[in-house]
Formats: structure tokens, C-alpha cells, sequence
């Protein structure tokens, strides 16, 4: 994975160093200057895809950001601070840190839709008040101070392409990092993303902080580009007009965020050469990003897939056994998961009645019954995805009440879905890494080898379902927790593969340590895989034992099949 | 103090239009579930359009009629876009639609209405209304209040007692099961665009005279709109009406303070934070997340 990081860094760093020479040494001066913007843009749209593109919240506001790291900076020439724009436009990125944690707070919680009011809302209080505080320098003229050694246009374009490379390259470490692979997996379900132990708010909010202090920075190199600033540089329009370019060309790519930088700068430079007005940029940004949004796929991601076509095909390897798998985890023994006298309603609908269930360290006990019978209930419960609850639920012993679904992941209780709900977005690797925390590259490996599961380096959108189902129970057993809560893992997994992944949790408990919990219908699978089976009808529990002797109960008989076992065989 | 009630009524108005406003994003958000930041605009084209009537020389009753008619218009384009190609999309893909909209909409209008080039904006309805504690009332002020209270309660009869109304929620909570038993979603749906099109234009054409009437400013009062929809939750239509003539008022207050007269245009966002801050309190897991 590290080595994917270093090539992803490497790659971008060269290209960009290449194409600054290349422009420096052939293109005239004007031009220069023309692409110094496109670059400067380009920071300000790679700061909007970290948080829109990349973790899935709209954020109306960038171009506002900018202006607090642009009036900082300002302010800081202004006094004659010393350090030079390159230390004035870190300070002006790091002024708005805290403007977007301050911002981001409120709209944590509630859905995305809810951060695109407020931000607006805040780009139209942000006019207001640069209208009226106007920026440090702008009466007296006062310029903007470039760093000595950058001084001349070519220069200065030197210094915003070295910034823009040093922040492309960041962020591509970053986002192929447990954090980035965070972001992506909160925009995707932020269920999920908890039931894997990721903090919804600490994800977001990294997202927004790191987002504000690119966009001040790139607001700070703004200042140095133009030398004086208006407030209509940063206004509520410019961050709308952002908007829709980083959609249209998907800005959390490091090509994106160019090719939106070519078109906010380029295309105005065309229009008037055209003797065209220039606003009609706009409406074609509009229609572009609309076109985007209903594809669902933006200009960078056409450009990657054509690419591809052309260059030749890459066939993703199976993972093989690297390695052996490390000794399984030691976990107490004793009751390893406790449910007591749980009691569920919605509204008046009672879903779970006084229910009582235990999974013994080191055993895999089934949890049966028909459709509606609160199995999966029960799973949210225990997962603490239900607000409320009566009863109590012990993890080795300790009650787990009052405690969120993202430390009860992090204490040892882990969950698939009925539905996968892995980002595709992601790679294999990345996301076993997400679910599991840091682990070896040879324990990845293996792990994957047991399961059956592609390479690490396999992107998950090309993986079928039911390969991905097999990921979910995957990624839940690399975080080595000691209870693993399976809701219907086999649902939609052809027969042969079922009984293969039943035999497979089946050797959990002895190859990883873990006990399970497993939600099944398929009888064959509970049969080969359990130990013990508990079978719930109308959210009471109506048989518990060992597995054969349970499923042969007429009453476990008739809440499936709806009949007495006698009257069946009249 | 009295400078302060003064300023406070002549919020009144621009109040009354907020809270229009804000009643038709919850219609919209309900109906459609679209979190609309095209709202204003689509009102500011149907106000446009009465304006260049006027200054050709129709008289002001029909030009107002065509204007609310171009409003309506103007919604269902928009709503076109969103029945077309965005039927089945998440409700934070619909929204970004309408955000990359209304910049091109903004652009459009701004060319088609000369930018910054003043225009001439007929008051529709003219003259003071009665004197209040020696305060002028102006009939904007009353007919905007009068129109946010009637469109309000008219909203709430609307879906609660008639057939329509019934269909209209059950297409705004399963848009596929009405469409199974054969309600004419899509009809409907533009109807909701329609409706909510021309009521806007109508509040921006009384409000307009009070602005500085270019199209993107007028565009852009879609920000008051959503903040008077949160205090509502995006479900009250009565909160939302409250809401609208509250930001009004202290949007009136402000401006009478001279030290932060300027910072008028922060108040919506202060609402908008505040109400967000509160509703948080007992947030838990999103149903579709």
C-alpha cells in the first residue's frame, strides 16, 4: 500500500515539475501569468473536492475561505510581519481552520443538505462583511509583497506550482490513507463508516478543516498574484461558479482540479477573444456540472476510463498466501456477548420482547426466524444503532449502554449489513485496512487468501456482490474483534458459495478468535456453520439449543413454514 | 427606540416575502424533495419579465399576471431538469443540481436584464396602509403578511383535506408506489414547480421596489428563504411563516443599529446557526444513511 502511496506522489510531482518546465521555457510571458491562475484555482477546487468530491457534503462556501486566508494575508503585509507571503499565506490558511470547524460543527450530525445552507448562508454573510471591512491595503493601494526569490511573473508561477505540488502530493497521501479511506466510506454510508469504528464528526470535520486551510492558502497566493484585492474576488457568485466546475470536472482528482483551473481561467480569456461575454462561462459551468450530476461521473473520471481502454488491460490477480496468518487473538473466555431482557417498540409495536441471548467466547451461535421476526433489530441493538432501548447488553461482562455505535465498534463489536455497503470508491486493501486498523502487508495477504477474496489492489467497484458480501465478513474479522454480528451474510451468494462461506465462519472462533452471531435463512449454511441457534418469531424468543436438536422443534418448524408439523404430513 | 420600531415594520415586508418564500422550500422539499436554491431566482425571472412588460408599455395589472405566469414557467424548466434526468436521486444530488443552477440561471438573468443597469420597478401595491404608535404601515407590508398568513393555511388545507393534496403526499413519501397506482407523478410533480414558480414571483414583484433590484440580489434572498425553511425543519409550514416574518423583523432592527446597520446580510446566516446548533440536540442515525 505504501509503495502505491510513494508511486501516486512520485508520479504527480514529476508530471508537475515536467509541465512547469515545460511551460517556462516555451510559452511567452502572458501565458505565464494566464496559467499562474489555473494553478491558484487549482489549489482553491482541490480544496472544495476534499470536502464535496471526496466525503460527500456540499460546501457553498470555498471562495469565502479563500478571502479569510487572502485578508490575513493582506493584513500581514500590511504590518510588514516577517516570513515573506510563504509564511503570511500558512497563517491566512490556518485563520480559516477554525471559520470551517465553526461551521462544519453545527451541520455535523444532520444530513449533508443541511451544510450546503449554511454555508451559503455564510458566503452571503461573508460578502456583507468584506464589503464593509474592505481588505487591509485595498484604499491606500497598498500590493501585496511576492517572496524575493519569486518576484517576477515566471517566478511567481514557479512558486505557485511548487505550492500546488506540495499540496497535491499531501493530499495523495492522504486520501490513500486510513483517513481518506474514512472520508470516502462516511460519503458512502455513514452507518457503515461508524459500524467501523470511524468517527462521523472527527471525519468530517478533518475534512472541512483540511479543506478551509487549502482554500485560505490558496487565497494568500490570490493575494500575492493580483497584489491588491476587491471583495468581489471572494464573493458568494465566485463560490457557486467553484461549485459547479469542481462537479463538472471532480476536483478530489489531482487531473480534475487542473482541468477545472483551465476552465475557470482559460475559458473567460477565450470567450473574450471570441468577442463573446464572458459570463456565458457560467452557464456552460452550470450545464456542464448538471450533465456530471445525472452521469454521475465527472470529466476526470471519463478521461481515467478512456484512458484505460487505450492502455492495456490489467487482470487483477486472486490474493495468494503470502504468509501465514498470525496466532489467533486471545480473547476472555466465559459469555463473550450477553443480551438481557432486550425490549424494542417503534412506536407501538413492540419488535423485540424481553429477549435473552448469549454467544460464548469462541462459538458461532445462529440467530433464525422469519422475515420481521427483529433479527436484524437485534443486530442494531447490540451494533448501538437504536436510539433507545429497554434491557441491557454486555460485552465480556460490561454493559455497553449510553455508549455510541463508533465505540462500541472500537470495544469489539463488529457488523456486516444485509446489503453491502462498502464505497466502491475504495480498493480491497483500503478497505480491509479501514475495517481493521493498521495491519501487516503479509497478514492482508492471508487474510484475503482464506476468505477467497480478490488481491488488495482490486478496485472494489469492479468486484461482483457477492465477492463484496464475502469482503464485509472479511473486513469485520481482520479488526480481530471478539464478538462479529453477521446479518444474512449469504443472501444473494449462490448455494456452493454459501456453503463454502459457511464452512469459513464456521473456523473463525479457532483461526481468529472471534465469536459470532450469525443472521441466516439459509438452513444448509446455520447447519454446517453453527454450534448453537436461537429462534426468534414476533420478536420473542421461541427455541434455543444445540443446532439439530432445535431445528427438528415442530414449533421452529411452524413459525417457517406456517404449518403444525402434522397437519404437513396428513 | 422609536427609530427601532420604525425599522422593525419596515421589515415587516420583506418578511412576509421570506417567509412566502420559505413556506414554498418546504412545499418543494416535502412534494418533490428537493431542498431548492433555485427558489428565488425562479421568482426573480418571473418578477423580471413583469418589469420589462411594464417598461413596454403594458399596463401593470396583465404585465403583473404574465410576470406570475414567467414565474411559473421558469419552475417548471427547473422542475423539467429535476423529473428528467434526477427522478431517482438522492436528495444531496438534487440539491447540488439546483446550487450548479442557480449559477447559470443567475448568469442568464444578469445578461437578459443589462446587470447592474437600473431598472424601473412599479410599485404594485402602493401607499401607506394606517399609522401604527405614529409608524407608517405601508399596504406592501400589510398585503405580504396577508399573503404569507392566507398562503400558509391555504397550503396546510390543501394537503390535508382534497384529492390532489392526498396524491401530492402520497407522491412526496413514495414516489414509485404512487406511480404504481396510477397517480400522475410526473404531472403533478410539475405542478408543485408551477405553483411554487409563480407565488415567489408574485412576493419578489412587492418586495423587489424595497431592494437593490438586480437579478442576482433578488436571486440570491433564497438564503433567508432556507434559513426561515430550517426554523420550519423543512415540515412546518406555520414555523416557517414564523420564522420568515422573525428574520424580517430583525433584519429591520439591524439596520436601525448604526454600529451594525452594515451587517444586515449576516442576519440570515446567525439564524441559520443558531437554529441548526439547536435542532442538533437529539440527532441520531439518518434513516437512509
Amino acid at each position: 500500500m505504501k509503495h502505491a502511496s510513494f508511486r501516486a506522489a512520485a508520479t504527480t510531482a514529476l508530471s508537475l515539475a515536467v509541465l512547469g518546465a515545460v511551460i517556462l521555457l516555451v510559452l511567452p510571458k502572458y501565458w505565464v501569468f494566464l496559467i499562474t491562475a489555473v494553478f491558484i484555482v487549482g489549489i482553491a477546487l482541490q480544496s472544495l473536492g476534499l470536502v464535496t468530491g471526496r466525503t460527500g457534503m456540499i460546501s457553498l462556501c470555498q471562495m469565502s475561505f479563500a478571502g479569510v486566508g487572502a485578508w490575513v494575508t493582506g493584513y500581514l503585509n500590511l504590518i510588514g510581519a516577517p516570513g515573506g507571503l510563504a509564511v503570511w499565506m500558512l497563517i491566512g490558511g490556518l485563520a480559516a481552520v477554525p471559520v470551517g470547524v465553526a461551521i462544519g460543527l453545527p451541520a455535523l450530525r444532520l444530513r449533508g443538505i443541511n451544510l450546503a445552507i449554511v454555508t451559503l448562508g455564510f458566503a452571503a454573510a461573508f460578502d456583507t462583511v468584506l464589503a464593509t471591512i474592505t481588505f487591509p491595503g485595498q484604499t491606500s493601494f497598498t500590493q501585496v509583497a511576492r517572496p524575493e526569490a519569486f518576484d517576477s511573473d515566471k517566478g511567481y508561477f514557479a512558486f505557485v506550482l511548487i505550492t500546488y505540488g506540495i499540496i497535491a502530493v499531501v493530499l495523495e497521501f492522504v486520501s490513500r490513507s486510513r483517513l481518506g479511506a474514512a472520508w470516502l466510506a462516511v460519503r458512502h454510508s455513514e452507518r457503515a463508516a461508524a459500524a467501523n469504528g470511524i468517527s462521523i464528526p472527527r471525519a468530517k470535520l478533518s475534512a472541512f478543516a483540511i479543506s478551509a486551510f487549502i482554500s485560505g492558502v490558496s487565497g494568500g497566493l490570490l493575494a500575492g498574484y493580483l497584489g491588491t484585492l476587491v471583495s468581489e474576488n471572494f464573493s458568494m457568485m465566485q463560490s457557486l461558479a467553484l461549485f459547479a466546475v469542481a462537479t463538472m470536472a471532480g476536483a478530489h482528482f489531482t487531473l480534475g482540479a487542473i482541468a477545472g483551473g483551465m476552465m475557470i481561467v482559460l475559458f473567460p480569456e477565450l470567450l473574450r477573444r471570441l468577442n463573446l461575454p464572458q459570463d456565458v462561462g457560467n452557464v456552460f459551468f452550470a450545464l456542464g456540472a448538471v450533465q456530471a450530476l445525472s452521469t454521475g461521473e465527472t470529466i476526470a473520471e471519463t478521461w481515467t476510463r478512456l484512458a484505460r481502454k487505450l492502455g492495456p488491460k490489467r487482470v487483477m490477480a486472486a490474493a495468494t498466501s503470502a504468509g501465514t496468518l498470525p496466532e489467533k487473538t486471545a480473547h476472555p473466555g466465559g459469555i463473550a456477548l450477553e443480551v438481557r431482557d432486550l425490549t424494542v417498540r417503534y412506536g407501538s409495536v413492540t419488535a423485540l420482547d424481553k429477549v435473552n441471548l448469549a454467544v460464548p467466547a469462541g462459538a458461532v451461535v445462529g440467530l433464525v426466524g422469519p422475515n420481521g421476526a427483529g433479527k436484524s433489530t437485534l443486530v442494531d441493538a447490540i451494533a448501538g444503532f437504536l436510539f433507545r432501548y429497554d434491557g441491557s447488553i454486555l460485552l465480556n461482562g460490561k454493559p455497553l449502554e449510553g455508549i455510541s455505535a463508533t465505540s462500541r465498534s472500537k470495544l469489539g463489536i463488529r457488523r456486516t449489513w444485509q446489503t453491502t455497503r462498502i464505497a466502491p470508491e475504495l480498493r480491497v486493501g483500503e478497505y480491509i485496512r479501514l475495517a481493521a486498523g493498521p495491519i501487516s502487508e503479509s497478514e492482508l495477504e492471508s487474510l484475503l487468501a482464506w476468505f477467497g477474496c480478490p488481491g488488495p489492489d482490486t478496485p472494489i467497484a469492479t468486484i461482483d456482490v457477492g465477492t463484496r458480501r464475502l469482503l464485509d465478513v472479511a473486513g469485520a474479522v481482520a479488526s480481530r474483534a471478539p464478538v462479529i454480528l453477521l446479518d444474512e451474510p449469504a443472501a444473494g451468494v449462490s448455494y456452493d458459495e454459501a456453503m463454502k462461506l459457511g464452512e469459513r465462519i464456521a473456523a473463525i472462533p479457532q483461526t481468529f478468535g472471534s465469536a459470532v452471531l450469525l443472521i441466516e435463512h439459509d438452513m444448509d449454511l446455520v447447519r454446517r456453520a453453527c454450534t448453537a441457534i436461537t429462534v426468534f418469531d414476533f420478536g420473542r424468543v421461541i427455541a434455543a439449543g444445540a443446532t439439530a436438536a432445535v431445528l427438528d422443534m415442530p414449533v421452529v418448524q411452524k413459525a417457517y413454514m406456517g404449518v403444525e408439523f402434522e397437519e404437513a404430513a396428513e | 427606540m422609536d427609530s427601532l420600531f420604525t425599522a422593525a415594520v419596515a421589515g415587516l415586508s420583506a418578511g412576509g416575502a421570506y417567509a412566502i418564500l420559505g413556506v414554498c422550500a418546504i412545499f418543494t422539499y416535502r412534494l418533490v424533495a428537493v431542498v431548492n436554491f433555485t427558489g428565488a431566482a425562479i421568482g426573480a425571472a418571473g418578477t423580471f419579465a413583469m418589469v420589462a412588460l411594464f417598461e413596454l408599455g403594458v399596463p401593470l395589472l396583465p404585465a403583473v399576471l404574465l410576470g406570475i405566469a414567467a414565474g411559473a414557467a421558469a419552475g417548471i424548466a427547473i422542475g423539467l431538469v429535476m423529473t428528467t434526468w434526477f427522478a431517482g436521486s438522492s436528495a444531496s444530488t438534487k440539491a447540488a443540481v439546483t446550487a450548479a443552477l442557480l449559477v447559470g440561471i443567475i448568469a442568464v438573468g444578469l445578461r437578459l436584464t443589462g446587470g447592474q443597469h437600473p431598472h424601473y420597478f412599479p410599485e404594485i401595491i402602493p401607499g401607506s396602509a394606517f399609522r401604527l404608535a405614529g409608524v407608517e404601515v405601508t399596504w406592501a407590508a400589510v398585503t405580504t403578511l396577508a399573503l404569507s398568513i392566507a398562503f400558509t393555511l391555504l397550503t396546510e388545507q390543501f394537503l390535508a383535506r382534497t384529492r390532489t393534496g392526498l396524491q401530492l403526499r402520497a407522491l412526496s413519501q413514495r414516489p414509485m408506489a404512487a406511480e404504481l397506482i396510477g397517480i400522475r407523478v410526473r404531472l403533478l410533480a410539475l405542478g408543485v414547480w408551477a405553483v411554487t414558480g409563480g407565488v415567489t414571483a408574485f412576493a419578489l414583484m412587492i418586495i423587489a421596489p424595497l431592494r437593490s433590484p438586480d437579478f442576482s440580489s433578488l436571486s440570491l434572498l433564497v438564503v433567508p428563504a432556507l434559513a426561515a425553511a430550517l426554523i420550519g425543519a423543512f415540515s412546518s409550514f406555520r414555523a416557517a411563516l414564523i420564522g420568515g416574518l422573525m428574520i424580517g423583523l430583525l433584519e429591520g432592527s439591524v439596520s436601525a443599529i448604526g454600529a451594525v446597520s452594515q451587517y444586515r446580510g449576516a442576519v440570515p446566516f446567525l439564524v441559520i446557526l443558531a437554529v441548526l446548533l439547536w435542532s442538533q440536540r437529539g440527532a441520531r442515525w439518518d434513516e437512509a444513511r
